[in-house]
Parts: structure tokens; sequence; C-alpha cells
């Protein structure tokens, strides 16, 4: 019973996955499904068993791409934020733009890439650093904005130069919205990826799931699909894991350690 | 009030802001000698000028008029041997209790090996021993307030500012704080600004009660106080105690500010 109750979170979750493709699976053999319509779980898992190596190397294609173009973003979004915050002039021209960016579909824009960079990984890792950069930027710069002022003026007065303020005081202050943005940007980040391989290139699992489609192979378009379903949930933990580490004083994180 | 004892010295200093409906007057024609070694309070309503005053002093903003002189040299920004404690304690909560006390080693790029003892001596002095790898969310608001204390405190600065610290404090850890303040005062005989809306508190720790008026803040009267040191809690209950309150109130209520205390 007790624990039952320590990991009732995680019991309703797995409780709810599992019915779903219990009912999924029934579903299909009650209406006999055809397997390019719709796949019932276990045609997906067999599918996935048959070539685990076809996937592995495209799943860790996109998953490279992501990572890769979300690193990027969050040095130059952390970067671009601290010049914003710090520069009136910066502020004006360059914060202003991305805003007026920001509201461009930006997947829109992930054809010009190929154009650009070709058709290797390039494009990719820029397609995904472009569309996870925003919201690190955007919520860096409130961060910074939003520090203490008491706590500006207790650094000041205890003689801080600019550059400790912003490393000991401001940057701290705005770890916990800088990780608001990196959780929006990661999800992001995988899009972009994925977009990317749907533009061109031979490799990804949005390559796969390309390729899929034009051959009318559903069941593996639906293992590319499980797939990312499981990276972007990893990712997406990997980013709050470190958001545990590093801040366990924020409010947010704060009960699992007073008790 | 000769010029040459005193630590502190305020010209015809004054402050306008301005606002989006003209310019605001914060304060006008303040002029105030704090000697060495001396307690001297602030005592006004709010919006009185009294934490403005404080922040010019500090460095931390610029009078529109008039000098502040610190030991004869103008005050340009902050001053090497202050410190300041603020209404809230303003610790940082990603460090614990001594790493907050020790911030100003790393601001000033000080030795932290030759602080840390005294960082702990500091916090034992104000009863937070035991608390050192404590974070400041696990602590009470007066054992906060305290160690912000021992953080303003560890250079061992001559001047001491505080602005408001025991505001935010229920009444009887602000007596405990009244009295461990006497008592460091008394041990360490720094120059001390405080600023306070408490008139028994003002009374309590100072040796002269500046009084202020507001729209614009101005310096209404000086009051000296000359109650014996060291001073006890118990001193509240004497009557040249209760006569210095009593004048204190009144001149408030003569200058139509309604004082709730």
């Amino acid at each position: 019973m007790d624990w039952i109750r320590k990991n009732d979170k995680l019991i309703s979750v797995v409780a709810v996955l599992v019915v779903t493709v219990l009912v999924w699976e029934v579903l299909c053999w009650y209406f006999e499904a055809r397997d390019f319509i719709l796949p019932a779980p276990s045609r997906i898992i067999m599918e996935w068993a048959e070539a685990p190596g076809y996937f592995l190397k495209h799943a860790g294609y996109t998953l490279m791409t992501t990572l890769v173009g979300f690193a990027l973003a969050v040095v130059l979004g952390v970067a671009m934020a601290v010049g914003i915050v710090h520069s009136v002039f910066l502020d004006r021209t360059l914060y202003t733009l991305l805003v007026a960016l920001n509201s461009v579909p930006k997947v829109a824009l992930a054809p010009l890439f190929v154009i650009w960079m070709g058709t290797g990984s390039e494009p990719k890792i820029a397609i995904a650093l472009m569309i996870a950069i925003f919201s690190i930027v955007i919520d860096t710069v409130l961060g910074l904005r939003s520090a203490d002022s008491d706590m500006i003026n207790m650094a000041r007065a205890a003689r801080a130069s600019k550059l400790q303020i912003l490393m000991k005081i401001r940057f701290p202050m705005a770890l916990a919205s800088m990780f608001a943005g990196m959780k929006v940007g990661i999800s992001f980040a995988l899009i972009g990826a994925i977009v990317g391989e749907f533009v061109a290139g031979e490799t990804g699992l949005g390559h796969v799931i390309l390729l899929s489609q034009g051959m009318f192979d559903t069941p593996r378009a639906f293992v590319a699909i499980v797939i990312l379903g499981i990276m972007g949930t990893l990712l997406f933990y990997m980013v709050e894991v470190a958001e545990r580490i590093l801040l366990p004083w924020h409010v947010s994180q704060r009960s699992a350690h007073t008790h | 009030m000769s010029r040459e004892n005193s630590y502190v010295s305020i010209r015809d200093v004054g402050k306008v802001y301005p606002s989006p409906h003209g310019e605001v007057t914060a304060l006008e024609d303040i002029n105030l000698d704090i000697h060495n070694h001396e307690f001297v309070s602030l005592l006004g309503p709010s919006g009185c000028g009294k934490s403005t005053l404080l922040k010019c002093l500090a460095g931390l903003e610029k009078a529109t008029k008039g000098e502040i002189l610190i030991q004869d040299q103008p005050v340009v920004g902050p001053p090497d041997d202050m410190g300041v404690v603020f209404q809230r304690d303003i610790l940082l909560d990603w460090r614990n209790i001594l790493d907050n006390v020790l911030l100003i080693t790393e601001f000033r790029r000080l030795d932290r090996s030759k602080y840390e003892d005294k960082a702990r001596a500091l916090l034992g002095r104000f009863g937070l021993q035991g608390f050192e790898n404590r974070h400041p969310w696990e602590l009470s608001g007066g054992m906060r307030q305290r160690a912000s204390i021992c953080r303003a405190l560890l250079d061992d600065p001559e001047l001491l500012l505080m602005d408001e610290p025991f505001g935010a404090l229920d009444a009887m850890t602000r007596d405990d704080l009244n009295l461990e303040l006497a008592r460091l005062w008394q041990d360490t005989q720094k120059t001390v600004l405080f600023i306070t809306h408490s008139i028994p508190e003002a009374v309590f720790l100072s040796d002269r009660v500046v009084v202020m008026s507001r729209n614009p803040g101005r310096i209404d009267e000086v009051l000296q106080v000359d109650l014996p040191r060291p001073r006890h809690l118990s001193v509240r209950e004497s009557p040249e105690f209760g006569a210095y309150v009593s004048h204190l109130r009144q001149r408030f209520a003569q200058l139509g500010i309604v004082h709730g205390d």
C-alpha cells in the first residue's frame, strides 16, 4: 500500500498507457483494420523487432541533430539574452527583430535552409536551432530582467562589479525562467530536426516516416512515431532532471528537500 | 556638532525625482552630522524620504542638491567601510548561510579562508551556530535577518546603515533583535544610521533621534536621548523613556501625521 501511495503518479501514467494500447489492439482486431490504415500495437512491435539496427541508426541521427541544435540554441540564446539585457541598442534592434521573427511560422523557412546549406546535417541542426532559440532567448531575457532590485542594491552597496552582479545574482535568479524556456526549446528542437529531415536528406526518423508513406508501409512509420514519442519524453525529462540538480532551492522544487 | 568629529556630514541635501505628473521632491534641505561611534535613528512615516536619504548616503542614488561627506570625502559610489542591512533580509536562496555571510569576500576579492572563522564567530554571536550549512528558506524570519546583519558586519565596517531592518518581524523577535543590536553597538561602538517608523524602537536604540516629516521630506526635530547605557529592555518601563516616547508622539500628532505604531 505504501509503495502504491508513493508512486501513484507513475502508476497512473503506466496504467493509462497500458489501457490505451490494449484498447487499440482490441479495436484493430475487432474491426479487422488493415495494416496500412492503422496497424495494431503488436504489429508495430513486430516491425520494430525485425530491424532494430535500422531504427537505432535513424533514431541516433535524429537525436544527434536535436541535441546539437538545442545545445547551440542554449549557448547562442543565453549570450543574446545577456547582450539584450545589458545594451539598449541590442534591446531595440536584436530583441525587436527576434520578437517580430517569432511570429513567422518558422517551419515555412525550412526549405530555404536546404538551398543555403545543402542536404547534410547542417540545415537540420540549423532548423532545430532556429525553432528552439526563441523561447530560450525570450525566457532568459525575462528572467534576467526580473532580478530583485533590492538584491541588486545589496550587491552594489557591497561594491560588486556589473559582471559579478550578472554571474552571482542575475544568473542564479534567472535560472528558473531559463529552464522554462529550455523545456519548451528541447521539444521545439526535436520538431525542427524532423522538419529538416522531411525537407531533404536520407537519414533520420523524419526521413523514415516520409519513405514509409511513399511505400504505404504504415507500421514502419508508426515505429518511427513511437520512438519519437519516447525520445521527446526522455529529452524533456533530461532538462527537468538538470533543473532539479541545479535549482534545489527553488520554490517549485523545495518540498522534496524540506520534508 | 563641530564638523571635525563628525563621521558623516550631510549638507543641504535635496532629492527630486522626475515623474509623469511633474517633479516630486523626496528630500529638501537635509542637514545632519553623525559623529563617530554615534547611534542615530531616522524616524518618520512612510514617504518621508528616509530610505532615499539612506540610499544617497550608501552611494546607491545621487542627491540632486547638496553633498554628503564621509570622513570629509564626498560620496560618489558605495563607500568602502560601510555595511548595509535592508528591510528584507535578501539572502541568496541558492547559498547556505555561511556562503551568504561570506558573499562580500567574493565581490571584493578577499581571501575567503581569512574570513571564514570571523563569519562563524559572527553567526555564533547572533545565535546561529549550527545553521552555517542550512539554506535561508529553512530558517525563520528572525534568523534570516540575523544572518543578513552578520553579512553586513563581516568586514567590520565603521559605518552601519540599517533600513527598517526589523520592520517585517513579529514583536517578540523584534525585541530580541533590538537588544542584540544594542549589545553589538555597546561592544563595537560602530557609527550607526538606523531607519525606523517605531518610536519606542528609535528611543531604545539611539543617541539621537531625527524626526522627519513628509511632503517634502525634511528634518523636523533632532532629539537627544540621554538614557543610561548599556540599556536593557526594562528601560522601556522607566518614566524617562516614557517621556521621550510621548514627546515624539505629540510631535507627530502636531505634524498631522496619523501614526499607527
